[in-house]
């Protein structure tokens, strides 16, 4: 059995579950690791906690919400070389553009929203593929909706997935849980990858080595990045 | 026409009953899903099925539906597990022995009950009943040898 990864879990003090039961839960399901990327805007008491070493199987990260490309670029640079995990969250076309074309940025979380409302076009999967930024497909709203927003959703996913597949981009498999009741195990998430026509070969891929890849730089060029 | 069926020891009716069912060779193939529930709180039987229903009828259709051939066979609660710190259940859910991934990704799809928050994990698929039940003995008795077996 491959190791499995979730890097886009939210905790205390986000949420109100504390951190120590969503890593018992995860490890239950039978995951090797997780990573805690907490919003960077949520309050100012999070920056203490945020930069704790948690344990070996959890890993830091964060996840960067800015409202322009400028604050963006600040953000990124304050957090860059901190934390193991460095995401960006998406949904916003200009933020996406923005966080792809820069190779910092290890992973965007949501490219099409949290509710799956907007759309990636294949320049920005290109920018995705050349900077190896690894691109999430977030699995929190199938599980959420139903009938017609499910269908949308799923349409969506099918697309994106098909544009990863063209230009060799890296897809990951986040959960995007807040609470201990949103997690998954790592089978269950192939069984509802394949709803969207994602094979099994392809969902253990980025469940596994693609997320471990993320974490250890293992794509990123010698010269940008320093392994932390 | 009505033949009298003598068997020794046993009821007419049981017999009767027996000969009703299908020879193996027709039988359709089967598989028994074990699961567990962790919950916010405790969750009764009834309300479990109604939300397993509707999550395969909301995902793959009537049609779908009838093909998977779902029926939850048991369900039995466990009070507050010490690893997990909320209520658990485990159950077993027979279905087609082609449908199996489908049901996995619609038991995934469930995540609450009448307003509970849940979250359902498949712990293995068994092809009798008898090794399931076994499974979901030793779940309610120890989940500690059972996590052994899930991290393998």
């Amino acid at each position: 059995m491959p190791n499995f990864f979730d890097l886009n879990v939210h905790a205390y003090p986000e949420t109100e579950v504390p951190v120590d039961d969503m890593l018992r839960i995860a490890k239950r399901y039978g995951y090797a690791g997780i990573a805690i990327t907490n919003h960077d805007d949520t309050g100012k008491e999070e920056k203490e906690v945020l930069f704790t070493p948690i344990s070996n199987f959890a890993f830091r990260g964060v996840e960067i919400r800015a409202k322009s490309v400028s604050e963006l670029k600040r953000r990124i640079k304050l957090h860059y070389g901190q934390v193991p995990l460095l995401a960006v969250h998406g949904g916003n076309e200009v933020i996406n553009e923005a966080a792809l074309k820069d190779s910092r940025v290890d992973l965007l979380a949501h490219p099409c929203g949290e509710n799956v409302e907007g759309e990636v076009s294949h320049v920005l999967v290109r920018y995705a593929a050349e900077n190896s930024v690894a691109i999430d497909f977030n699995f929190n709203p199938i599980i959420r909706s139903k009938r017609g927003d499910r269908a949308r959703i799923l349409w969506k996913m099918r697309e994106n997935l098909k544009l990863v597949r063209k230009y060799k981009a890296l897809a990951i498999i986040t959960s995007n849980a807040r609470s201990i009741y949103d997690l998954r195990a790592p089978r269950e998430i192939i069984a509802l990858a394949s709803l969207f026509g994602m094979k099994k070969e392809e969902a253990v891929h980025a469940l596994s080595a693609v997320p471990e890849g993320v974490l250890k730089k293992k794509w990123k060029k010698k010269t940008e990045v320093e392994i932390i | 026409m009505k033949k009298k069926v003598e068997c020794k020891g046993q009821n007419k009716f049981y017999v009767l009953h027996f000969a009703f069912l299908l020879p193996p060779t027709l039988r359709e193939r089967k598989r028994y899903i074990v699961f567990e529930v962790i919950s916010e709180r405790e969750i009764a039987k009834r309300e479990l099925v109604e939300e397993i229903n509707d999550a395969i009828y909301s995902l793959y259709g009537d049609v779908g539906a009838s093909k998977s051939r779902i029926w939850l066979i048991g369900y039995k609660k466990k009070k507050k597990d010490e690893d997990t710190g909320t209520d658990v259940g485990v159950g077993i859910l027979r279905c087609a022995h082609d449908k199996v991934e489908e049901v996995r990704a619609a038991l995934a799809c469930i995540h609450s009950v009448n307003e509970a928050r849940i979250g359902i994990r498949v712990i293995k698929i068994s092809g009798s009943i008898k090794g399931a039940t076994r499974l979901t003995k030793s779940f309610l008795e120890k989940s500690s040898t059972l996590k052994h077996q899930i991290s393998n």
